[in-house]
């Protein structure tokens, strides 16, 4: 009965993973990069899953063994090892958004320190496709947020606000991920936009407008002085990534 | 043959506790949430996405592992194994250290690894050495620390120092009794005959049967193994929702303070090695560079995960040694880096 179970759950596992990776919600756990593990990692349970129905004829001998393995799973330990599927399935696949904020450093410093290796292939992307990331990396290369005064944006990002943000203004936010969401860092630029009040938090949105030199907590920081805000869908790629 | 030893830390009154606490970890974040926001948690979102992020990080890594773990069993036959084991015991833990060049495996695979070994015969000193050193000396891991900071102090530093404190932990054991090291389901059978019969029966199964077979062996594994990861994993992400990390990084300003504090966070984070020195990118403005090494050498000997592991693996009181002795070994090596030597 333990190996139908483990062949079960390990088929399980496997097809969990080709659904998220099909749907794309994969990319809401780990860096694009690693894409490629966990496609190789759903075909090898599928295949170890299917090898136990091969064994099932050498079984008998099995238990003799030192007992070290082929330990049949107790009930406790079988939900466990079912648990990310289950809780994959009870809970809606959602990226890390404003609510995970509140439990990491949003501090100007690490909004700007965030893993900013250099900059050159970003300085050669067109204007309008630079992400916040890249615009940070920017300003901290000059460190001087008149430098960039006046350079148009297009920022895509989620709504962040806490009691430090003025009526008028938001930040437009993402989280940098190197690895997975468990190394998840915030960034953001500070939004000016006049009809801030009406935006909900975390909700994403499409930021067009100007930077301009401005001041945050005693920082002096570009800020981006909104022309329009227009709330869009989770993009495909909710993260950005540092390299 | 002997009655099967009671197996299985989840039957034991200790695990159930484990669980317990754990599910009431996981309860408590729903129910924090609920009361707060009245809506089904975003918090609970967040502890289920983190969650998920470093199961599905990690699992393509302890299947590998599994896998070679059963590929070596069915494969590999105890008398090959030990001609390449050193007489001496400090050679040895040496050897061990330098293992994960050959087995490229991170801490989530190493365990599984390390675990087939033992049951091969494999010393206890040199199995130890290899269990803290291959998630860094292996060349995958190399690779990236490269990619990360160039050719450096980080780098070779990072690779002399998870070299040296693995090897000397490792040898530390050579003077244990394995039956006070090893859960007893663990000890290689000192019953030769058994043992014979059983290589016997595996060389049995030929072709494309012996392949299944090292595949389901490799099964077996991960499913052992994979509930100390799954638990490690919900535990990591549980501290991750409820500690605030600014806390964490508030404590770290002084040269021993920095340090520990980024030894905490490699333990808390549970990153797998292979990626770590590009998160410690992001710290590398606001941490000295020991703090960095610290990080970079710590995490993947030991983390939340992995130490879970473990306890497939030693009895608890030696998991406890083989979180503290790397824990302070690499606190006092760097702390004495941070304050003697300039960067």
């Amino acid at each position: 009965m333990t190996t139908g179970w483990k062949t079960i759950i390990l088929m399980a596992m496997g097809l969990f993973l080709f659904s998220r990776i099909l749907n794309g919600t994969l990319l809401f756990y780990i860096n694009e990069r690693f894409f490629w593990l966990s496609v190789l990692a759903a075909v090898g349970l599928i295949l170890v899953g299917v090898s136990y129905r091969y064994r099932a004829d050498h079984d008998h001998h099995e238990p003799d063994h030192a007992g070290y393995s082929h330990g049949r799973l107790s009930w406790a330990g079988l939900l466990l090892i079912a648990s990310p599927i289950v809780l994959g399935l009870v809970i809606p696949p959602k990226p890390l958004g404003a609510a995970a904020m509140t439990n990491r450093d949003i501090s100007l410093e690490s909004l700007t320190s965030a893993a900013a290796p250099e900059g050159g292939i970003i300085l050669s992307k067109p204007k309008t496709e630079k992400n916040i990331l890249d615009w940070i990396v920017e300003f901290r290369q000059t460190s001087d947020p008149a430098a960039l005064a006046g350079e148009e944006v297009k920022l895509v990002g989620f709504v962040y606000r806490d009691e430090r943000f003025g009526e008028d203004s938001f930040m437009v936010s993402r989280f940098v991920v190197s690895c997975c969401a468990a190394d998840a860092a915030p960034i953001g630029l500070v939004v000016h936009w006049p009809d801030s009040p009406t935006l909900a938090d975390d909700q994403w949105v499409e930021v067009v407008g100007v930077l301009e030199p401005g001041e945050f907590e005693g920082e002096q920081l570009p800020l981006v002085k909104a022309a329009s805000v227009t709330p869009t869908d989770v993009p495909n790629q909710p993260y950005l990534y540092p390299f | 043959m002997a009655p099967r030893p009671a197996i299985g830390f989840f039957r034991s009154k200790a695990a159930l506790r484990v669980l317990l606490v754990i599910l009431a970890l996981a309860a408590l974040v729903v129910i924090r949430d609920n009361e707060l926001a009245g809506s089904l948690g975003s918090r609970a979102q967040t502890f289920v996405t983190i969650f998920l992020s470093i199961f599905i990080e990690a699992v393509p890594f302890l299947l590998a592992g599994s896998i070679v773990s059963g590929l070596l069993e069915v494969y590999v036959s105890n008398h090959t194994l030990y001609r390449f084991v050193p007489r001496h015991p400090a050679a040895a833990a040496l050897v061990g250290g330098g293992l994960g060049l050959i087995f490229p495996v991170c801490e989530c695979g190493v365990v599984p690894v390390t675990r087939r070994l033992y049951l091969k015969g494999l010393p206890i000193s040199m199995g130890i050495a290899f269990m803290l050193a291959a998630p860094v000396i292996n060349p995958i891991v190399l690779a990236s620390t490269y990619a990360a900071f160039g050719w450096g102090p980080i780098l070779y530093g990072r690779v002399i120092l998870s070299f040296l404190i693995a090897s000397m932990i490792g040898f530390l054991f050579h003077f244990a009794d394995p039956a006070d090291i090893l859960r007893p389901d663990q000890l290689a059978s000192s019953d030769h005959h058994h043992h014979h019969d059983h290589s016997h029966d595996h060389a049995d199964a030929k072709g494309v049967n012996r392949f299944w077979k090292a595949l389901s062996i490799g099964g077996d594994d991960f499913f052992d193994m994979g509930r100390y990861l799954i638990a490690g994993s919900m535990l990591a992400a549980a501290m991750q929702t409820l500690i605030p990390q600014p806390f964490l990084l508030a404590l770290g300003a002084g040269s021993a303070t920095s340090i520990f504090t980024m030894m905490m966070l490699a333990f808390v984070l549970s990153v797998c090695s292979t990626v770590d020195s590009f998160l410690a990118l992001a710290f590398v403005n606001s941490f000295p560079p020991a703090a960095i090494l610290a990080f970079l050498v710590f995490g993947p000997m030991v983390d939340i995960k992995s130490s879970l592991m473990f306890l497939g693996v030693f009895k608890r009181r030696v998991v406890l040694y083989l979180i503290l002795l790397p824990l302070m070994a690499t606190l006092m090596i760097t702390v004495y880096l941070n304050l003697n030597v300039s960067w």
